[in-house]
């Protein structure tokens, strides 16, 4: 019973309408008092929810975003990307996969860099003629690079509740061609999505022009510069990236270009605020979801379901893949990773897959469900940042799953691809 | 009635608009908390103890003010899904029940919240120093702006007011 | 009572860590004691939540049973942080034979005023130093170290003590942290150290054992009222047996785990502790002010072992 009070009373106030991060939150306090546990749980992880550290990359970069946007910053190195990739359609959307694929290389959150990405891309992709779904879509599943490209902090969590016997450094570089055929992937479906919609292409401007544009575009292309090169020599951490995002944008905005005042300052930072509150509030949420899921087990009565199912390791491992990404609508990445790892992991060594590979495959596998409703909190940022619903980015959204899901069978059933590489490590 | 109502709402709003400035305030204070860090640890090679505990109760802060504001602005994000097969007539009746959702989820917040605030009033926040109860104040108050203002929402909404097809000001990010 | 009841229990570590399986244990000779009227399972890899969290759930009885690191309850409890001061313990049999003690029940006792009934103490191993540059062999050669520590005074005014940099930062972040240099080390035990993956960046593991955790198994006050006198003398039973199962499976742990880091190159040095114990006097006159519990330190540091 507890369990359809959970999902029921959810999806019943999603029909409705009701904010999402309500429909977790009035759910999970209907199931705790049904169950007669004292209510404050809900309360307390709503708060655990959005107090870590790591999830301060989700304001700070899209206040950088806003900064870069209203100070200029964007303008020109999107002007300056124009002028080289124009002339190809869906060229921006290349620029976004591009960009996130860079980026992906410092930070290990894909909530991160779809703000951090989609920050700058969306708005500039929106005023240059790309459909805002397009943009959101290109950029929300562009963002799960970030998980498969090293580092990546989930790729330790899973090392850790597989027993922590799998070697980071192994996981680490298994996730990188994985990470760059995604990459591949997405641009090409990027490509012809752009072309069917019949996206406008802007002519070479010349090399005199496009040098000047380069010229003018330095000091924002500086920042990519400062964050790689500071996170990468050990100056900050890739979520203290953000923060020096944020300073270096509102650094190059006063002193260079000079093209902020004090309201627009304070437009940034109220719309900041407005946005990160949204999706963190739901995240918070989706820890007293997630709570209960816990509490009633929910992932593993599932996974203990399947795993009687057949013993055919290609339909164990199909099976898998389609658990995961139900599980993974409604839960977030580290949580499912830490309840179903040690359950399916023997399962799946017992027929012979490697433990990296498996864990490049979950990853990547739960990373796609950051990008589904109802609980796609990378979906969430990316369509908070465009300013459209969810909705309207779903309905246009199926190639590019569709590529994702391509790479994942890939993935699956190809383990050279992410075992070739650590090979030549060892 | 509906003027006495408006009257309030324009208090509201006042309040509201107040919440953001705090929050707002709250994200500037946070990026130079961890500015700070970074330059401890890295130039001077003395990382401060408190910065990491204290930016994160700050982020607390500013996101359940903001949630708060998101109330009023009708900015949180929902899905819609019966509005695509019900006619327009059944719009505020979905909108009122969502308010009501609301009206208890928030309930629950300074109820729960206040427990836990007020149990934490013994409990010290490692390395901060603070009180716990800091750590849940602003489930508190942010469960009671949201009280006030999905209660405002149902009301207005009572009196024939047309709340839910009026595009809030809410700036989310740049245009 | 014939229905059985089965009790939550939470644990941050994962399935399998000594922990984890004492708590099994528990279970099963609880189970054992009161012909299966009473259970446990137990809800590891902080599924419902980190400690500070989950000792919260206990004490409201969102949940009934917990595994905690002593050090989780903060200054909660005054007894319990004594044993939380750096190099208070000179060996493992020093530990043993405080907890095994008066001083052990003295310390459980404590746990009554914060809402628990604490029923027994589990082995957390000796917490060393580790870190990407050097073997650390005195104080001397932590200068100018940047080593993460834990959210907690003590760790970070021992750390400073030593001469180093005691640098906030979220776990999960640490690997990567040591692997850019944003800093040298941590700290932690065997079973922690190669768990983490953090031998992978960080070889010189250096045995400096400044703290020695006791982990303990404590369950809510609200279950514990309900539980007639009989059933509670069997629960404590039950608990003190498990111990012996759990001292085992620890130092299985750490023999597995000590293995497993020197595979992936760890380079592992004794430390002469004497200069550091030297170098604590100013952490113990500022967090030993109250004169019971310098009573408590002297106690501790008069027992055998
Ligand atoms: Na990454
Ligand atoms: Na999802």
């Amino acid at each position: 019973m507890e369990y359809w009070i959970l999902f029921g009373v959810f999806t019943a106030l999603m029909l409705v309408g009701t904010p999402i991060a309500f429909c977790l939150g009035i759910a999970s306090f209907a199931t705790v008092i049904y169950i007669g546990r004292p209510a404050i749980v809900v309360f307390q992880q709503l708060n655990s929810g959005v107090s870590a550290f790591t999830l301060m990359a989700i304001p700070f970069f899209i206040f950088a975003g806003d900064l870069m946007m209203r100070g200029g910053i964007a303008a020109r190195i999107i002007q300056f990307a124009g002028s080289i990739i124009g002339h190809v359609r869906g060229g921006l959307g290349q620029v976004n996969v591009a960009a996130s694929t860079l980026f992906g290389g410092i930070s290990g959150s894909a909530v991160a860099e779809a703000a951090a990405v989609g920050g700058i891309m969306i708005p500039q992709m929106k005023a240059r003629g790309y459909g805002a779904d397009y943009a959101v879509n290109v950029t929300s599943m562009a963002a799960l690079i970030a998980l498969l490209l090293p580092p990546s902090h989930n790729m330790i969590i899973y090392s850790l509740s597989g027993g922590g016997r799998i070697s980071i450094a192994d996981l680490f570089t298994a996730g990188i061609i994985p990470g760059l055929l995604l990459a591949a992937a997405l641009m090409v479906t990027a490509y012809f999505v752009a072309v069917k919609r019949g996206y406008p292409t802007e002519p070479f401007p010349g090399f005199a022009k496009a040098f000047q544009y380069f010229l003018t575009s330095i000091p924002g292309l500086m920042l990519i510069v400062i964050i790689f090169g500071g996170v990468r020599s050990g100056i900050f951490t890739a979520t203290e990236s953000s923060c020096i995002a944020v300073l270096y944008a509102l650094l190059v905005t006063l002193l260079v270009y000079r093209s902020m005042g004090w309201k627009e300052f304070v437009h940034c930072v109220t719309g900041a605020v407005r946005t990160t509150s949204m999706v963190l509030f739901i995240i918070g949420a989706a820890a007293s979801f997630g709570w209960l899921m816990a509490y009633l087990k929910v992932a593993p009565i599932l996974t203990e379901a399947i795993s009687h199912l057949t013993s055919d390791p290609l339909m164990v491992l199909l099976l898998i893949n389609v658990l995961l990404l139900l599980l993974g609508t409604f839960m977030d990445m580290g949580p499912l990773i830490v309840i179903t790892t040690p359950i399916f992991l023997p399962m799946v060594t017992a027929f012979g897959v490697d433990p990296v590979h498996f864990g490049v495959i979950m990853i990547l596998n739960l990373g796609i469900g950051l990008n589904t409703p109802p609980l796609g909190p990378v979906q969430f940022v990316a369509a908070a940042v465009a300013k459209i619903s969810v909705w309207d980015a779903m309905k246009s959204v199926w190639p590019f799953y569709g590529a994702g899901l391509v790479v994942l069978g890939l993935v699956t059933y190809i383990p050279a691809l992410s075992l070739w590489l650590p090979s030549l490590f060892r | 009635m509906k003027d006495r109502l408006k009257k309030i709402s324009a208090v509201l709003r006042g309040l509201s608009d107040a919440s953001l400035w705090v929050a707002g305030f709250g994200l500037v204070a946070m990026t130079a908390i961890v500015a700070y860090q970074v330059y401890m640890r890295f130039i001077v090679n003395s990382s401060p103890a408190w910065t990491e505990s204290g930016s994160i109760m700050i982020m607390s802060w500013f996101i359940f003010l903001g949630a708060a504001v998101g109330v009023r602005e009708n900015f949180h994000m929902g899905f819609d899904v019966l509005l695509y097969f019900l006619p327009p007539a059944g719009k505020p009746w979905l909108r009122a029940i969502s308010d009501v959702a609301i009206l208890a989820f928030a309930a629950g917040m300074v109820f729960y919240g206040g427990e836990l605030a007020l149990r934490g009033w013994s409990v010290r926040i490692p390395v901060l120093g603070l009180p716990q109860t800091f750590t849940y104040l602003p489930i508190v108050i942010s469960g009671a702006l949201m009280c006030l203002f999905s209660l405002e929402r149902i009301l207005l909404r009572a009196a024939g007011e047309n709340v839910d097809d009026i595009e809030a000001d809410a700036t989310m990010t740049a245009d | 009572a014939s229905a059985q009841t089965v009790l939550r229990s939470s644990d941050t570590h994962p399935d399998g860590y000594p922990t984890v399986e004492a708590v099994k244990k528990f279970g099963e000779l609880l189970s054992a004691k009161t012909d299966g009227r009473y259970s446990v399972e137990v809800f590891h890899s902080a599924q419902l939540g980190q400690e500070a969290d989950t000792i919260e759930q206990t004490q409201f009885g969102v949940i009934d049973m917990n595994r905690i690191s002593i050090g989780a309850f903060g200054t909660q409890v005054p007894e319990a942080t004594v044993t939380q001061l750096p190099y208070i313990f000179r060996s493992a049999d020093h530990f043993h034979n405080v907890l095994d003690g008066p001083i052990g029940e003295e310390i459980l006792k404590a746990f009554d005023a914060v809402d628990v009934v604490a029923l027994a103490f589990y082995d957390g191993g000796a917490r060393s130093f580790y870190n990407s540059e050097k073997p650390i062999t005195s104080p001397a050669d932590m200068e100018g170290l940047k080593f993460r520590v834990m959210q907690s005074d003590i760790f970070v005014d021992m750390v400073g003590a030593l001469g180093a940099n005691a640098t906030p930062m979220p776990y999960g972040e640490v690997y990567s942290a040591i692997q850019t240099g944003v800093i040298e080390g941590a700290e932690n035990n065997y079973p922690s150290f190669d768990t983490a993956g953090h031998a992978e960046v960080a070889k010189f593991y250096s045995l400096d054992e400044h703290l020695m955790v006791p982990e303990v198994l404590v369950i809510s006050k609200v279950v514990w009222d309900g539980l007639t006198p009989e059933d509670q003398a069997l629960f404590r039973e039950a608990a003190k047996e498990s111990v012996a199962a759990q001292r085992e499976l620890w130092v299985a742990k750490e023999v597995e785990s000590k293995a497993a880091v020197e595979a992936l190159g760890a380079v592992i040095n004794e430390v002469d502790k004497a200069p550091f114990i030297e170098a604590m006097k100013p952490v113990y006159e500022k967090y030993v002010t109250d004169p019971k519990l310098q009573d408590l330190v002297a106690r501790i540091q008069a027992t055998e072992g």
